[in-house]
């Protein structure tokens, strides 16, 4: 084998040797292909990008007079030092992190569960489930939360009324329950998309392993949790940290659910946070806070491929 | 991991996350005496996820060649990605900087009559406000208007609008934010035209008082207001026998007799969002929050007068005497009413089409007093109201100011307004309106509009909206918020507002001091 490795990339060497002496594709030729997804991804994310990147090193003076004239001008790192003051804005992160903590792991082993059941021959209707259970994923985000909404309010909810009349007393809309709340929405938004790339990942495992288990006596039980499981590894670290990235990015349903919630403040989440400055004019200042976030956004997921990798012993 | 490099492949894409097996995973090895059907000996515990972010230990696997063709690759590529991240920026940093403006932009512009045809941008949010245009622009072929309803994120619209240059002709502002859009330098000062200057006897005082920012100027025409009056279900007061209240003690006296006769009835609801009721409020006190003098704003809007209101709700919060779950408009607040769960509304003049529409079964037991007063004086406040401004980059001042006189002042389009809008008017031709003389059927046939004129004649004239106002808007609702859910009261909400006044003010470089 060792053998195979050595020879293999000097073979793949000689071979792009020889492609480059003919003279291959030229750069016009890709350039052209290329063109058509570059254009428009450097014009609507670099560019906003770069430009967000420099509002945030602008400050906002005004000339003299009891209105002035506002202008920007430089102002180095006077908007970062502004945000990483902003006690509302570390708050919102410590709570979209505590939601993240307990709805990302909750979510993924539901969706991993439907996945797994969906894999085995015990399902007839196969093709019925995963729709249905991918059917949520279908509704914008927006009207999920507006449909929820009825479903939490006390006066029109049939779960409250059902919940009350065995005793209880939900407060879904209360101070405590609101972010579990808002977690609930996106589990159900979400889980069906992330089952599905699980259960795609599931497909892709060859047949031949699973009669190999067979024959050394594995039971259905440990072929799933001991084969399946590790096998799409990759695929769950994938779901997560895509909703890592999704729940620091969480606005829709809090912003949603705060027009009869009034738990839910104006800096409820980071990207609420951001609009809520920006709705203040200040638009300099809410592009530091949305570089901040990206910033964080992009640590964590690092870390995390960072650790999941070093675990599964690269 | 065993096997080294041999199980190494070159870097793969995005499709490994779908298609993680690959043959040299699987350790299969001829087992010796046995036959060569090939046995599973182990299967790694957890497959190993694909190389993203290659690091550089797949490199060490290969020969230099690819190793020196890849780093000619990777560093051509960054150095492709680093120039065009340099032209991103600097094409970003063309656009971002300002310069200090050289003349202030409200400065007075000229007021000609333009040559040819004219066409005006006007943007509001009134339904309805397209037919009273579509009557101008029948009369005046050379003098268009177009309309656009921006009730979608009315002032996130206009402000980017500015930013690009790209403002109407006229816009709809509500009285509150004037201060906030001058500071945005939204407007154009219209003194040039004497009829705009002498449109000035034609409005409530206090409505021009807002728009010409203390009469320094012609910035907008009042449109319409909302003073606050007292909704009263008369049939409630009459089955429990309270008196209906003409004083705040009063009101919190029939708020304990009311909830003590039936628990699920509380005299009204306070809605923690809703900071520009909360205003209409303190406007009442003359809680003054901003004031200007010595070239600073002096920033108050934790005055005692503002406390005395806070405190005040804030007992009744405590006491559970007001609901506080439900949000003003809202189809639950809505339903609370048509229950019989809620005795009272205090609500501006714009108010009253909403009972009208959402809950006809009510028709008949309303009745409309006056606000509850804080002395023996009569005094109220104002909720909501929107002038039209004249915006800043208008080259048609002249036609402007004629089709806002028009707009604003005109018997036919008030009415048209009123009738499509539910516009209470700001002119003071628009209480001589017909259908304001009238009593209105679904309150009993009283004439409604004559407590509201006369509630607009006891509105504070020297009250003052603050630069940020938005701002400290949304500081003070969260703070309300927080403290109709249990923690901190409604006093604390104002100190949380004040600070937030200052702090918005100092990020936007308005100078500005707390206290008179």
């Amino acid at each position: 084998m060792t053998e195979f490795a050595t020879r293999a990339p000097r073979v793949v060497a000689a071979a792009e040797g020889r492609r480059r002496r003919n003279g291959g594709p030229r750069g016009g030729v890709i350039l052209a292909f290329v063109a058509p997804f570059l254009l428009p991804f450097l014009l609507f994310y670099v560019v906003p990008v770069a430009y967000a990147v420099w509002q945030s090193f602008l400050v906002v003076r005004r000339s003299s007079g009891q209105y002035g004239v506002p202008y920007t001008t430089f102002g180095g790192f006077e908007q970062y030092v502004q945000v990483m003051q902003n006690t509302e804005f570390w708050a919102s992160i410590g709570r979209v992190a505590l939601f993240g903590i307990v709805q990302v792991p909750v979510m993924l082993f539901i969706a991993l569960a439907m996945a797994l059941l969906l894999d085995t021959p015990l399902l007839k209707i196969k093709s019925f489930f995963r729709i249905t259970a991918f059917m949520p994923y279908a509704v914008p985000g927006v009207i999920a939360a507006i449909m929820w909404s009825f479903l939490y309010s006390p006066q029109f909810s049939p779960i409250v009324d059902a919940l009350q009349a065995i005793g209880l007393q939900p407060d879904f809309l209360g101070p405590a329950g609101v972010l579990w709340s808002t977690a609930n929405i996106s589990t159900w938004l979400w889980t069906g998309y992330n089952m599905l790339i699980l259960f795609s990942a599931l497909q892709a495992i060859p047949q031949e392993i699973y009669e190999a288990a067979k024959l050394d006596g594995a039971s259905n039980w440990v072929i799933a949790w001991q084969i399946k499981v590790p096998m799409i590894t990759p695929s769950i670290v994938l779901t997560t940290v895509f909703s890592i990235i999704g729940t620091l990015q969480l606005y829709a349903e809090p912003a949603v659910l705060r027009q009869i919630s009034s738990n839910i403040s104006s800096t409820f989440t980071p990207n609420m946070v951001a609009y809520a400055v920006a709705s203040g004019n200040n638009y300099q200042q809410a592009a530091a806070i949305s570089v901040v976030i990206a910033v964080i956004t992009f640590v964590l997921s690092f870390a995390f491929m960072r650790l999941t990798s070093r675990k599964a012993g690269l | 991991m065993a096997g080294g490099g041999a199980a190494q492949a070159p870097t793969r894409g995005p499709e490994a996350f779908l298609h993680p097996i690959r043959k040299y995973d699987l350790l299969i090895q001829p087992d010796a005496g046995n036959p060569p059907c090939g046995r599973v000996l182990s299967i790694p515990q957890k497959a190993s996820p694909p190389d993203v972010f290659p690091s550089k230990s797949t490199a060490s696997h290969r020969s230099k060649a690819i190793r020196k063709e890849n780093m000619s690759n990777r560093s051509s590529r960054i150095r492709l990605a680093g120039v065009a991240i340099a032209a991103a920026i600097s094409v970003a940093a063309l656009a971002g900087c300002s310069s200090p403006a050289t003349s202030s932009g409200s400065a007075s512009a000229s007021c000609e009559p333009s040559k040819g045809k004219v066409t005006l941008q006007y943007w509001n949010t009134v339904p309805g406000m397209d037919q009273v245009v579509a009557v101008w622009n029948k009369k005046h072929p050379d003098v268009q208007v177009q309309i656009k309803n921006i009730s979608n994120d009315q002032y996130g619209t206009l402000g980017n609008a500015l930013k690009a240059g790209k403002a109407p002709e006229l816009a709809q502002v509500g009285y509150d934010e004037l201060p906030d859009l001058r500071t945005q330098d939204a407007f154009v000062d219209a003194s040039a035209c004497k009829a705009a200057v002498a449109a000035k006897s034609k409005f409530v005082p206090w409505t021009w008082s807002q728009t010409s920012f203390g009469g320094t100027g012609v910035f907008a025409y009042p449109q319409d207001t909302g003073p606050m009056a007292l909704y009263v279900r008369t049939d409630l007061f009459a089955k429990y026998g309270v008196q209906i209240p003409k004083t705040w003690d009063e009101y919190a006296a029939a708020a304990q007799k009311l909830h003590a006769a039936d628990p699920n009835l509380s005299i009204t609801y306070f809605d923690p969002n809703n900071a520009e009721w909360f205003n209409g409020l303190l406007w009442q006190n003359s809680a003054d929050m901003y004031s200007y003098s010595g070239g600073k704003w002096h920033v108050t809007v934790d005055n005692d007068k503002g406390k005395q209101v806070a405190d005040y709700w804030q007992k009744l919060i405590d006491e559970k005497l007001v609901r506080t779950d439900l949000a003003s408009g809202s189809t639950p607040a809505n339903a609370a009413f048509e229950q019989n769960q809620l005795a009272t509304y205090i609500g501006a003049a714009w108010g009253y089409s909403g009972f009208r529409d959402n809950n006809p079964d009510l028709a008949g037991k309303w009745s409309i007093v006056q606000m509850p007063t804080w002395g023996s004086d009569p005094a109220s406040g104002d909720w909501g109201g929107s002038s039209v401004a004249f915006m800043k980059g208008n080259k048609h001042l002249y036609e402007s100011v004629e089709f806002n006189t028009w707009l604003n002042t005109d018997p036919d389009a008030l009415a048209l307004e009123n009738k499509l809008g539910g516009l209470y008017p700001a002119a003071l031709a628009g209480s001589k309106l017909p259908a304001l003389s009238q009593g209105v059927p679904y309150y009993n046939n009283e004439k409604i509009f004559d407590v509201f004129a006369e509630s607009s004649k006891n509105i504070d004239t020297s009250f003052t909206w603050g630069p940020t106002q938005k701002t400290v808007n949304l500081a003070l609702q969260d703070a309300m918020a927080k403290a109709t859910a249990g923690s901190g009261t409604l006093s604390d909400a104002l100190t949380a507002a004040q600070a937030a006044a200052l702090k918005s003010m100092k990020d936007l470089d308005i100078s500005a001091v707390a206290g008179n």
